[in-house]
């Protein structure tokens, strides 16, 4: 029986994995060489969450009702929630495979905490409170981790955003080894079917250190301590990789995977300070210093919209009749949100030229739309720089971080890389989208369902 | 978990396949094993050959009740959903297995007779199908089901949940995860997802 293993590097980028680095990744060129790859354009927006969902479910953040970290409980102002694993209503792949009485073994998937029950094992992901939280499935494998990490198994770095890059290396470096260490021990110890693990730890470097290594970055100083930082990471995972592929058999298939890419951050957009100068938002007292816009800082009956930061821009209006202070009459909505997308692509960059911002609106980018969307998701400068949502900047916009150090935005494509264990592919490259996955892998167990995916099986035409 | 035997008992076309498929598909996805044996299923393979005489339904559920037995005792919920009329070959089954759940799926004969999905039933009354339960033959309600689900008044759905929730509360199958997830859960990944500068 064939079983596929799916290892899911959270932000590998298909310009340094594909290109600059691939000579020095034997281990993933050996993929390559012998396998399909290629692109895999993300979910809009290109995050964590809800991309990693999207991939294991088949269907866009929409179908799955939530857009981002913090989602909108109702159309109060206050009214927020994280997406976890209890908001995730559709089958995963390991739903699929329990159902099909397939055991799986799932590490480190965004969105799975808590965990819920399945067959085989589950240990959750960066989303979990910490380890005294119940984080696994059985709950008693969490007893062993620890052990077979061969030291404090680490579920995700403390803080990416720190100018303590060498504390910072090496929890990442740790992280990564004692991740892997469970990941052989699952791999060679248990009985599974299905196979899927996920580490933070390219992301995390990413954001840490990209400016110290992209040569292109405006604050690239060349010679720096931490030129390398990118690139030796990425041969360190090719090599736990190789660790990995040297346990598998020969009725196992690879399949590695990126929730999204990453590209240089050249700044930020000040999203709520450029709305109080376009007259669309109000506060009701002034600004100390830099401030995160609060719901009680809102004058909300002069307000007609508001915006929330993150490595992309969502927009909210402040509709009259759907939320309780609200003033844009509801039949002047639409003309209102085109009129808005206009300006906010005319947005202009620091040297005073449009800086291509890209609108989406959610109606028209997913099949449905669950639960309460943004009225606006935005892509500043097509996500060369991201949404600042504090207030109080001197200027539109800003080329430090506010929510700390962080040189690099999420890209819209990131990876992908399929090594079957019956057919050579011979390194074809194909373009792929994140839809496909789940389809197939569908096919890949020949499992019976419904097919109202989105996407199809990637090798359908290959 | 422990293995148990879930026994749907009902006439025929009250639901008790319905049912005994949505809670093996609801068990799978919770992780566990599970076997269905339906007595319409049984009677080809199992109890081949076996008629509707007293005797040999009493055989056949006998013989579906020791399958049951040694499934249970492997950790697997059996799932049996069969007529099995006769109250005294039930209870000697749930002796026999221990972890017994006996979930009475009821509905009224006369609305068995409007339903009638495979026609058995008008078949039945011109007499076309002799020793038919609740027409020609008894049917003995169980007196203390654990679960006593009516389907002309329920929703398949209500019914379901019903089921489920039984077995959550009695332990018999693991809770799902909304009960784990706390306010102070809540907190701390907020806590967190601050620190990573995501808010």
């Amino acid at each position: 029986m064939k079983k596929l293993l799916i290892i899911g590097l959270d932000c590998a980028t298909p310009q340094l994995l594909f290109k600059e680095y691939r000579d020095n990744l034997p281990n993933i060129s050996y993929l390559m060489d012998n396998g399909i790859y290629g692109k895999m354009k993300s979910t809009i927006p290109p995050i964590t969450v809800p991309a990693w969902t999207s991939m294991v479910t088949g269907r866009d953040p929409g179908e799955l009702g939530f857009y981002g970290f913090r989602n909108r409980k109702s159309y109060g102002y206050e009214d927020l929630y994280f997406a976890n694993a209890k908001y995730v209503k559709e089958k995963t792949l390991w739903n699929y495979m329990s159902l099909n009485r397939k055991r799986s073994i799932v590490i480190g998937v965004p969105q799975t905490y808590p965990p819920k029950p399945l067959n085989g094992i589950l240990v959750s992901s960066f989303l979990t409170p910490d380890k005294n939280s119940q984080y696994t499935f059985p709950k008693n494998v969490s007893e062993k981790l620890d052990k077979v990490a061969d030291g404090d198994y680490i579920i995700d770095v403390k803080n990416f955003r720190t100018d303590n890059k060498d504390w910072l290396l090496e929890q990442i470096y740790t992280m990564t080894e004692r991740r892997f260490e469970v990941v052989k021990h699952f791999l060679k110890e248990e009985k599974w079917d299905f196979f899927m693990f996920v580490e933070m730890g390219i992301d995390r470097i990413h954001h840490a250190f990209w400016r110290y290594c992209d040569r292109t970055h405006r604050l690239y100083e060349e010679g720096n301590k931490y030129e390398n930082a990118i690139f030796d990471y990425y041969r360190f995972v090719d090599k736990k990789i190789g660790e990995v592929l040297e346990i598998l058999d020969d009725s196992t298939s690879v399949l590695v995977v990126s929730d999204h890419g990453a590209k240089g951050m050249k700044g930020g957009v000040c999203i709520n300070d450029w709305l109080i100068e376009k007259g669309y938002l109000k506060l009701n007292r002034k600004v100390n210093g830099i401030e995160k816009l609060k719901p009680d800082m809102i004058d909300w009956e002069n307000t007609k919209v508001w915006g929330e930061g993150g490595y992309y821009g969502r927009i909210f209006f402040n509709v009259e009749g759907r939320e309780p202070k609200g003033v844009i009459p509801q039949d002047k909505y639409g003309d209102f949100r085109d009129k808005f997308i206009e300006e906010l692509k005319n947005i202009k960059d620091e040297n005073g030229n449009n800086m291509g911002t890209v609108v989406y609106k959610p109606e028209e980018v997913y099949r449905e739309c669950k639960n309460i969307p943004p009225d606006l998701i935005v892509y500043f400068g097509n996500l060369d720089y991201r949404s600042a949502g504090t207030v109080g900047h001197d200027d539109i916009l800003i080329f430090e971080n506010d929510t700390g150090p962080d040189d690099a935005n999420h890209a819209q494509e990131g990876i992908f890389i399929f090594r079957d264990c019956e057919k050579n592919y011979g390194g074809k490259d194909v373009y792929n989208s994140i839809f496909n996955i789940t389809p197939f892998v569908i096919d890949y167990y020949n499992i019976n369902v419904n097919r109202d995916f989105i996407g199809k099986n990637f090798l359908e035409d290959n | 978990m422990k293995g148990f035997t879930l026994w749907f008992t009902g006439m025929s076309g009250s639901g008790k396949s319905t049912l005994a498929r949505m809670v093996e598909e609801e068990l799978l996805n919770r992780g566990m094993k599970v076997e269905i044996l339906d007595g319409d299923i049984v009677r080809t393979n199992l109890s081949k050959g076996l008629g509707f005489s007293k005797e040999d339904r009493d055989e056949n559920i006998k013989r579906i009740g020791f399958v049951c037995q040694l499934l249970t005792r492997n950790g697997v919920v059996a799932i049996a959903a069969a007529i099995s009329p006769y109250r005294e070959i039930r209870d000697e089954n749930r002796k026999k297995i221990g972890r017994f759940v006996e979930v009475f799926v009821k509905c009224p004969v006369e609305k068995l007779i409007e339903r009638d999905v495979k026609g058995l039933y008008k078949k039945a009354l011109s007499g076309e199908i002799k020793n038919f339960t609740g027409i020609s033959d008894p049917y003995e309600e169980p007196l203390n089901p654990e679960i006593v689900v009516e389907t002309d008044e329920e929703t398949v759905e209500e019914s379901f949940n019903k089921i489920i929730t039984y077995l959550e509360d009695m332990g018999y199958i693991p809770k799902l995860e909304e009960e784990t997830y706390s306010k102070e859960d809540e907190e701390k990944i907020k806590d967190r997802l601050e620190s990573l500068g995501y808010l």
